[in-house]
């Protein structure tokens, strides 16, 4: 009695901010030895996708076909890969292929865009020496570069014009994917093109970022026995269930908002200040940070998904979007926003930089890179995803209507430079100034730089200043 | 102090500016799992450059050389080879 009760007198007493941080509305599932060890039972690994398929019926149309490729992929592990290549295959070609207004035209985009992906692996692997074996993500970004130059240039008057667009705009969804498979290339235990084929928009989300990267990530994050595969399943099943809360929450969120507060969505606040009817400036605060809070739901509602299926085909994947209002610096809120997009930047932009220039000169080689990735390949990224404003514009205008977002770009990349270059301290006592300040400084930063991070082209520039300086009752 | 009490002092220092206090063994990942950032990556790029003169461009950079305590001693101890 009184050794129990000297332990207890041991243990301190959890303050209410850990006990508020222990807190879980969805148990930690995968930290309870049984729930693992009945998970890998056949019972088990039913019951686990039969929850995980009543999940998915709930969030997207697409359900049955990822619960049976789900399925398949649970009951043989050690053709994993394989299947997901498999899977992803008829992801891309035999279930849209009702939805296409030309299936085989679209189907033989692909199939072409693809071997591409792997004549330009295999060259990378044959020729080790070579510029495309040495710079592989170059040659192919310069090359698609270059391919949006000759589409812009292509008379419209001839009958494969289209084609060209429809190849251009195509391959733009590819791109990143097989940019990934070339970083693999030169890895020692790279997959072969079949599984490499898995990576390229694999079948739990047709994003044009890899989520989660590729091959080589796939490769060490894949679960390796029965208990990591279980683990994973339920970290998934969890996830899934995340992502519905969500997606409830988010429901009731725009309708509260939108509805019963009547705050504009920020389109409309953005539009009545061009056309000099401007809501006044409180509202437009409220549109804001509604519009901000209702992004970071909605890339946590698909993000969770993605990652809950992946997770479920065995693969230890980390979350797109992880907490980021709890985020202490703008660099760190850039890394838990949209993690896969950021992660994509750093591999193929900041790296490359980052290893090769400027290795003497520290803050200089940071802001470089840093420069290299937020900036540039932000830049490049979204101007490359939208071809159809480069086909309807041409290429100069589309550049010069891009200003306002390669302002953002300058804005945000200069902001993450200063955030990284400032000298990293212990978070400091007090769960005021160690976590609301500033989390509330760097949402306020992203809110207000959020009123440039537009790619349609729709105003120039002074009409987003304008609106800034409306949100502080100032008018020009 | 030998390079693998290095190694660990510098992730430690790392891991607690994140406010991470968790232990972790030489064998345990840091990055992929997620406790380490890119961002915490570029500092471990710099310690190894400085303390090992780790050339990544020559190397070649993969997150993996640089996951945990194991591996970075690894990476330096071949490349002080």
């Amino acid at each position: 009695m009184s050794a129990s009760l000297g332990a207890t007198a041991g243990i301190a007493p959890l303050t209410w901010p850990q006990r508020l941080a222990n807190f879980r509305i969805i148990p930690r599932i995968e930290t309870y030895p049984a729930v693992v060890t009945f998970a890998q039972t056949l019972v088990g690994k039913l019951a686990l996708l039969a929850l995980f398929s009543v999940g998915l019926r709930l969030a997207t149309e697409d359900w049955l076909p990822l619960s049976v490729s789900l399925l398949a992929i649970t009951f043989f592990p050690l053709r994993r890969r394989l299947l997901v290549t498999a899977a992803t295959l008829v992801f891309t070609f035999v279930l849209p292929w009702s939805k296409y207004a030309h299936p085989v035209y679209t189907s033989a985009l692909v199939v072409f865009i693809i071997s591409i992906g792997a004549v330009l692996f295999w060259l990378s692997i044959e020729l080790p020496k070579s510029v495309i074996g040495r710079h592989p993500v170059f040659v192919l970004l310069a090359g698609y570069s270059f391919l949006i130059v000759f589409a812009a240039y292509f008379p419209n008057t001839t009958p494969v014009y289209l084609t060209v667009w429809d190849f251009t705009a195509t391959f733009g969804v590819y791109l990143w994917f097989i940019a990934y498979s070339l970083l693999d290339a030169s890895a020692p235990n790279r997959d072969s093109f079949a599984l490499q084929l898995g990576t390229y928009r694999p079948f739990w989300g047709l994003t044009v970022v890899p989520v989660p990267k590729g091959a080589n990530y796939w490769r060490r994050i894949e679960a390796k026995n029965a208990d990591q595969l279980a683990v994973a399943q339920l970290k998934g099943l969890k996830l899934l269930a995340w992502s519905l809360l969500i997606s409830v929450f988010l429901k009731y969120f725009t309708a509260l908002v939108h509805g019963h507060l009547a705050i504009p969505p920020l389109a409309l606040a953005l539009s009545r200040s061009v056309h000099h009817d401007a809501y006044p400036w409180y509202v437009c605060w409220a549109s804001l940070f509604a519009e901000f809070f209702e992004e970071i739901l909605s890339i946590s509602v698909w993000g969770h998904r993605f990652i809950a299926c992946c997770r479920m085909a065995g693969f230890h994947a980390l979350r797109n979007t992880y907490r980021p209002l709890s985020s202490r610096t703008i660099a760190e809120f850039w890394n838990r926003y949209y993690f896969y997009f950021k992660e994509l930047m750093v591999d193929v932009f900041f790296y490359p930089v980052f290893l090769n220039f400027f290795k003497t000169r520290k803050k200089l080689r940071l802001a470089l890179a840093t420069f290299a990735a937020a900036g540039f390949g932000n830049a490049f990224y979204h101007f490359m995803h939208d071809p159809k404003y480069i086909a309807e514009l041409g290429l100069w205008r589309a550049i010069a209507s891009y200003h306002v977002y390669l302002f953002y770009c300058a804005v945000l990349a200069t902001a993450i430079t200063i955030s990284q270059m400032r000298r990293r301290h212990p978070a400091p006592a007090g769960f005021l100034r160690a976590r609301v300040v500033p989390a509330f400084c760097v949402i306020t930063f992203y809110c207000v730089l959020r009123i440039f991070d537009y790619t349609d082209r729709a105003y120039p520039i002074q009409e987003h200043f304008r609106f800034l300086a409306h949100l502080f009752n100032l008018s020009f | 102090m030998d390079s693998r009490a290095e190694i660990r002092k510098c992730l430690q220092q790392l891991l607690l500016q994140k406010g991470d206090r968790q232990p972790f063994s030489d064998s345990d990942s840091l990055l992929l799992s997620g406790r380490l950032a890119s961002v915490d990556a570029i500092e471990i790029v710099v310690f190894l450059e400085e303390k090992f003169g780790v050339d990544f461009a020559e190397v070649g950079f993969d997150q993996a050389l640089i996951d945990s305590v194991e591996a970075i001693d690894s990476l330096a101890r071949a490349v002080r080879k």
